[in-house]
């Protein structure tokens, strides 16, 4: 554990915490009566402040459309989702497939897209985004337009847009499947160094039982057609994760055992 | 840089072409002036008309016109293309009607638009908005239908009202497409003005077109064409100009 000296366990990670996503009896269902598909079955989960919580499943599984719900982006047929975020205007920040930057605009101005539209005035912006960009590794590149970056830089620059206005709460949809793998190696070593960082809750769909494993403290296994919760696993991995993580027994074991599911579920 | 360099070279090897062409069929090839008078005497003419103060009020009529026009249309052209985006039953209402209209010819309808709205300016911006009207709300439909819809996603995310989404959302996004429209739309708009000026009134590089050529005037028929023409091709640099400055993020990168 060598370079665990410089990030060690935060505190508010081995506190009690709160509950800051209350699931209760969420459903959905897509389309009329006749040819309605039955996306999510009902089912209830309470995520603590702090958590940050990996979603995996094969298609159809319903998780991004969890993920769309918890965001508010879409409404679910039964059941309600309850954040313990007060009354934040904007309780989560979003970070999709591909980057969905504003391909007009210059990586800082998309950071600064949120804050823009906030009202918040530039020059106070100012020092937040500096401050996001040293954050996701993007020094030198403040003014180049989306089109100039690779993917996995798009996928940091939506990173930092989605921290900008500080919301409690990340919800990530396959943030890293667009990229190549020794990328995507690093960027999930880089978010868990964020999540660290910034103490945000975190949830993550991917259908990469490796990265659910190695990122979260807790994994909901979703299985398909109807979409529903299988099974929620709690991670005892020690934090923080790094290259020791991906050689242990317990990360294989627990991959191997997500494995497993994934393959039942699809036969 | 170097495509730009090189388009701007083409062009000009082109003109001087065209120059030498002209000239050498009105001089040593000896066609009859009446015809066809030299590069020399029509910039001649040119130059005294600009002289005596007559041709700059001409131009800048004309010039006046197809910027006024322009403007106007692309709003319209814009407003409804938004409303259709915005309004999705809005669509099938209005478009019957759109479809007579822009099927129909513009050009011919020129008479009863002087008809309608009189001789004097309000014709001719009706016409040339009816001409660019039809390209840049075509143009702007397909922009704003072309959003990827995770930008509305975003929209919502962020809770933004309904102006920042149409100022930094649909605007931005479908402003490519509404430049498609444009472009063609300011060809249309030199053609309307000029064909306007031919129909009525006593102003204009048209009205000086069809008074050169009731009074055999022909140097000056040649000198207004060669404006009309020069003014063409300079919005059409401006325009090239404005998209590769500001559109240049919807380009793929030269490699």
């Amino acid at each position: 554990m060598l370079q665990g000296h410089q990030c060690p366990v935060p505190s508010w990670l081995m506190s009690e915490r709160p509950e800051l996503i209350t699931i209760q009896q969420i459903a959905k269902t897509f389309g009329g009566k006749e040819d309605s598909v039955v996306a999510l079955e009902p089912f209830s989960l309470e995520i603590a402040e702090g958590e940050l919580v990996s979603i995996v499943g094969p298609s159809g599984c319903g998780k991004s459309t969890l993920l769309r719900i918890i965001a508010g982006l879409e409404k679910p047929t039964s059941g309600k989702i309850v954040l313990g975020t007060a009354d934040l205007k904007r309780p989560v920040g979003f970070v999709f497939q591909d980057a969905v930057l504003l391909p007009w605009k210059t990586v800082a101005d998309n950071i600064r897209f949120p804050l823009d539209t906030s009202g918040i005035p530039r020059s106070q912006g100012e020092e937040k985004v500096r401050e996001l960009i040293r954050l996701v590794g993007l020094e030198g590149f403040e003014n180049s337009l989306p089109k100039q970056l690779s993917g996995g830089m798009r996928q940091r620059a939506a990173i930092a847009r989605a921290l900008a206005d500080d919301p409690p709460i990340l919800l990530m949809d396959e943030p890293f499947s667009a990229v190549d793998l020794l990328t995507r190696e690093t960027l999930n070593d880089e978010l868990s160094r964020i999540w660290r960082q910034t103490g945000k809750t975190i949830l993550l769909v991917t259908h990469s039982v490796e990265e659910a494993a190695y990122l979260g403290t807790k994994v909901m296994v979703m299985s398909p057609r109807p979409g529903r919760l299988k099974k929620t696993i709690d991670v005892g991995l020690p934090l923080p994760r790094d290259e020791h993580t991906r050689r242990s027994a317990e990360y294989l074991d627990l991959v191997s055992d997500l494995r497993n599911m994934m393959r039942e579920m699809t036969k | 840089m170097n495509g730009r360099l090189r388009a701007s070279f083409e062009y000009g090897t082109a003109l001087l072409l065209l120059a030498f062409a002209w000239w050498y069929a009105s001089g040593p090839m000896g066609m009859p002036h009446y015809l066809l008078p030299s590069p020399q005497s029509v910039i001649a003419t040119l130059w005294d008309l600009l002289q005596d103060g007559q041709l700059l009020p001409h131009v800048a009529f004309t010039v006046q016109n197809i910027v006024l026009g322009l403007v106007i249309g692309t709003v319209f052209g814009v407003a409804l293309a938004y409303l259709l985006f915005k309004i999705p039953g809005l669509g099938e209402v209005v478009e019957g009607p759109l479809v007579v209209l822009q099927t129909a010819p513009k050009i011919a309808l020129a008479p009863l638009i002087i008809i309608w709205f009189g001789l004097g300016l309000t014709a001719k911006i009706v016409l040339i908005v009816s001409l660019v009207f039809f390209p840049v709300f075509a143009g702007a439909l397909a922009g704003l239908r072309a959003i990827d819809s995770r930008l509305h996603d975003l929209a919502d995310l962020l809770h933004l009202s309904p102006l920042q989404r149409l100022a930094s959302i649909d605007l931005p996004a479908s402003l490519p497409g509404i430049f498609v429209g444009v472009k063609i739309g300011a060809i249309q708009a030199l053609v309307g003005a000029i064909l306007a000026e031919w129909m009525s009134g006593a102003q204009g590089l048209g009205y000086m077109m069809t008074f050169a050529t009731a009074t055999y005037k022909t140097p000056m028929l040649f000198g207004a064409v060669l404006l009309t023409a020069l003014f063409g091709m300079a919005m059409h640099a401006v325009l090239n100009e404005i998209e590769a400055r500001f559109l240049s993020w919807s380009t793929p990168d030269e490699q």
